[in-house]
């Protein structure tokens, strides 16, 4: 108690106010900027590959890459999505559950009661594993969830294993909005968004949940395989001082959440400069010869590749001054890369392979 | 041309070994005279020997044609030598005034006038050091000019520099070689060491090369080129080993796990708000003109110094946050700093170098009641003078009897000891001779290959940028910039430190 009182009045400990660097294999460049455009949808969000085809959810339709077509449309959006090898897909719906559509068409509903507020789907051998972001708030609301969370008040969110036989099995929970799942190495990987963490789980429920990488300088969502047996990691908005402050000051986000309207929140963000209320983005100065906006970028565009260890290795990015932002998901095929860009409309590919500044 | 000073077979030993042996030496009036050589060469105790701070064992030294024995430093004073030590002769304790009137002043003073009339005399030499600043506080630079300033005022016909330049940034420099110049113009004759061999060659009227105590040639600067400087120094051509692999012709090393992060670090305005990270297994190279807070974060780091007490930032060791207010818990944590003042900070000058090396290891394993086992002294003076190649009779010879690259490597054994996983070299060839900077470079690679996270600060671009696998320099308190060792040029380097 004393602790934290000294801590929070120093700013040091828990009361920080840091943010951990983008150096090393983090070090900005230019590559999803510079990427070509694979196609342009109304907020692009999950990628998966689905028998060789690459679909991607844009609202409340499921769309093939390349085909222009709609694969599938639901009355609700989606919110996440998972391909079984045998051509199931699991698809995630906003404000309810989770439902399988079979090769044949055939559409199937998980109980709510275990799938609702599902941000992430992933299949682990027969079973299938769904991210719930949070109880308290659905998925598209996942800004206030944050906001009333701040950094340090446990979260909602849990893992809920689905086996096709038998009951449903939480294999973690307390977890402050997992946002991306994927089996690797024998275990079911989770990207804990709000603590900018990668959570290793047991899918048998046997030990407790290992952190295997932390400190990230963004919100972790979606996790995907790479080629060479490590994992792609997208990133949708960037850690940034101020946001990490507003986080820690109680009174000022009530404030805010009761009075302003959540685009102009100080807060992370798919997308920013949409308009001239939102907080703090005109200034610029000039630097090394570059225009640099002096206030802290809300909103950003990150894929990282972990090795099969999780460190990261390389990154692509979309910058302070860019506009593919709000990176949800990223996958690898036949040696390119697909990112979709939820703030910036568009799905754009690049080759899998570290980005070599022109 | 007459010379205004001459040795003839000078022969200074140290238990039977000598460390110059039969030089003869000429310094003409009104010449610049550089004395270039590896460390261990001899340069510093013929230097000595000239400002009578050293004896010789045999020989004989002229002043004007005539015998001139010196006993004593102040006997070569009131001949009109003086000598700018490589070591800070300065007290601390005083003000810059202070010191330069050090030893000259009235019976009754004025604190305001010798203030005023120092800070005429530093303005005369372009030297922009406040004199009312006390010594204690002033960076390596600003002390060398004190040091340089202070032997000016004396009015020597000859003066003596032993590594002037080494602390200085590039415009100090420029202004250090014309205030030679000026003294050359006025009359006065100047020896300088340098271990900068462009700067012999640039500015030098005449060269003379020094190999393991023996006088190997003297030529006019003219006849001489880096090249024929270097094989005279050590037997051999190093250019192609020092400085010569650049980044981009290299294979760098990838990057392991992050060892260090250190996030919005703050130290008053030197150090503002800057974040990095450093990884297992590769050498991060910290470029940065002198007083843009290399130094200081890397001692914030290992503890030497502490942060700002209010939101000073984190430093994450592995992942967890430490806080050091001393630097023993870092070296328990596994981080060492080789510092870039070795005589003030690095070592005990008077002890063994198993002494120093045991200091340091009593750091990692030590509490207050430790007993020092003479056994372990002895067995870690052997251990590391085979594996760093320190020259020197044995274990028990004192670090101040050794030349500037072996007092270095005792530096860095002394540190080693300590079994880091980070290591931080602050100008790790500063003051060391081309031969031993081979040498210190390839085991700052071997650190590096074995897994240790390494840090390398240098003010020298061709060092960060032969020796480093990233880059990151710094600008007013801050990491400003990283490049690739591919990406790096000189001038995006120094484009990254200036603008």
């Amino acid at each position: 108690m004393l602790r934290n009182m000294i801590d929070r009045f120093v700013g040091r400990g828990e009361a920080a106010v840091t943010v951990p660097p983008m150096d090393g294999a983090l070090r900005p460049n230019q590559a999803l900027e510079q990427a070509a455009i694979a196609a342009e949808a109304r907020a692009p969000d999950n990628l998966v590959n689905h028998r060789g085809d690459i679909l991607f959810s844009t609202g409340r339709e499921l769309r093939k890459l390349g085909a222009d077509s709609v694969v599938h449309s639901f009355d609700r959006s989606i919110t996440c999505l998972a391909a079984a090898p045998d051509g199931h897909l699991a698809v995630g719906l906003s404000g309810g559950e989770v439902v399988i559509v079979a090769p044949d068409g055939a559409v199937n509903s998980l109980p709510a009661a275990e799938t609702s507020h599902a941000t992430a789907l992933a299949f682990h051998d027969d079973a299938l594993i769904v991210c719930r972001g949070s109880t308290r708030h659905s998925v598209d609301q996942w800004k206030r969830d944050l906001m009333e969370a701040g950094t340090s008040a446990p979260g909602s969110g849990s893992v809920v294993l689905i086996p096709r036989a038998g009951p449903p099995r939480v294999l973690a929970d307390g977890l402050r909005w997992p946002y991306g799942a994927w089996s690797h190495q024998g275990r079911i990987i989770v990207s804990e968004s709000w603590s900018h963490r990668l959570l290793a789980l047991d899918p048998a429920g046997g030990t407790r949940p290992q952190t295997v990488l932390t400190d990230l300088p963004g919100y972790p969502a979606r996790l995907s395989a790479a080629s060479d047996g490590g994992l792609w990691l997208a990133v949708f908005a960037p850690r940034s001082q101020l946001i990490e402050f507003v986080l820690r000051e109680d009174g000022y986000r009530r404030r805010m959440l009761n009075e302003i309207d959540s685009d102009f929140w100080i807060a992370p963000t798919i997308a920013n400069g949409r308009s001239f209320l939102e907080p703090i983005q005109g200034g610029a100065l000039k630097q090394m010869g570059v225009l640099k906006p002096w206030a802290p970028s809300r909103s950003y565009g990150l894929a990282i590749k972990l090795a099969a260890d999780f460190e990261p290795v390389m990154s692509f990015h979309s910058r302070a001054d860019g506009s593919r932002h709000g990176t949800t998901s990223v996958l690898e095929q036949a040696g390119l890369l697909y990112v979709a860009s939820k703030g910036g409309d568009v799905i754009v590919s690049l080759p899998a392979e570290e980005f070599v500044e022109p | 041309m007459s010379p205004i000073l001459e040795l003839r077979s000078i022969t200074k030993e140290y238990r039977g070994v000598p460390a110059v042996k039969d030089v003869d030496f000429t310094l003409n009036s009104q010449e610049i005279h550089a004395l270039v050589g590896e460390n261990g060469a001899g340069k510093s105790t013929l230097t000595k020997i000239i400002a009578g701070a050293v004896t010789p064992t045999s020989g004989e030294m002229l002043l004007d044609g005539k015998p001139a024995p010196f006993k004593v430093p102040k006997d070569a004073l009131v001949a009109g030598i003086a000598m700018v030590y490589q070591e800070n002769s300065l007290v601390p304790a005083l003000t810059v005034a202070q010191n330069i009137f050090l030893g000259q002043e009235r019976f009754f003073n004025r604190m305001r006038g010798v203030n005023i009339a120092a800070q005429q005399f530093l303005q005369s030499l372009n030297f922009g050091v406040d004199p009312t600043a006390s010594v204690g506080s002033l960076g390596a630079a600003q002390r060398q000019m004190v040091e340089i300033a202070r032997a000016v005022r004396q009015k020597a016909r000859i003066i003596i520099f032993d590594e002037p330049t080494a602390s200085l940034t590039p415009e100090e420099k420029f202004h250090f070689f014309g205030l030679m110049r000026r003294l050359k113009q006025t009359g006065v004759s100047i020896i300088f060491i340098s271990h900068a061999i462009e700067e012999a060659v640039t500015h030098a009227d005449r060269i003379t090369v020094l190999r393991d105590g023996a006088h190997v040639l003297t030529d006019t600067a003219a006849n001489l080129d880096r090249n024929a400087i270097i094989r005279a120094m050590v037997g051999r051509t190093l250019s192609g080993e020092i400085y010569g692999v650049r980044g981009a012709a290299r294979t760098l090393r990838k990057a392991g796990r992050k060892v260090l992060s250190v996030q919005n670090l703050s130290m008053g305005s030197m150090v503002r708000n800057t974040s990095f990270s450093v990884f297992a297994g590769q050498v991060t190279g910290m470029f940065g003109l002198i007083g843009s807070g290399r130094t200081e974060t890397a001692k914030i780091i290992s503890g030497v110094i502490k942060r700002d007490s209010f939101h000073g930032g984190e430093v994450k060791l592995d992942g967890r946050t430490v806080r050091y207010r001393v630097p023993q818990p870092a070296v328990r944590d596994g981080i060492v700093y080789v510092t870039e003042d070795r005589k003030l900070e690095g070592f005990f000058e008077t002890m063994s170098i198993g002494s120093n090396v045991n200091v340091g290891y009593m750091a990692t394993k030590g509490g207050v009641f430790s007993v020092v086992n003479m056994g372990q002294v002895r067995r870690l003076a052997k251990q590391w003078i085979d594996a760093i190649k320190i020259r020197a009779i044995n274990g028990d010879a004192k670090v101040i009897e050794l030349s500037g690259g072996n007092q270095q490597k005792v530096v860095i054994a002394k540190s080693l000891v300590q079994r880091p996983k980070l290591i931080i070299f602050d100008e790790p060839t500063r003051g060391v001779d081309v031969g031993a900077i081979v040498e210190i470079h390839q085991f700052i690679n071997q650190l590096a290959d074995e897994g240790l996270a390494v840090i390398v600060i240098s003010s020298y671009l061709p060092e960060i940028m032969n020796i480093s696998d990233r880059i990151l320099v710094t600008r007013q308190g801050r990491v400003v910039e990283e490049f690739t060792a591919r990406q790096a040029t000189e001038e995006r380097i120094m484009y990254a430190a200036v603008h």
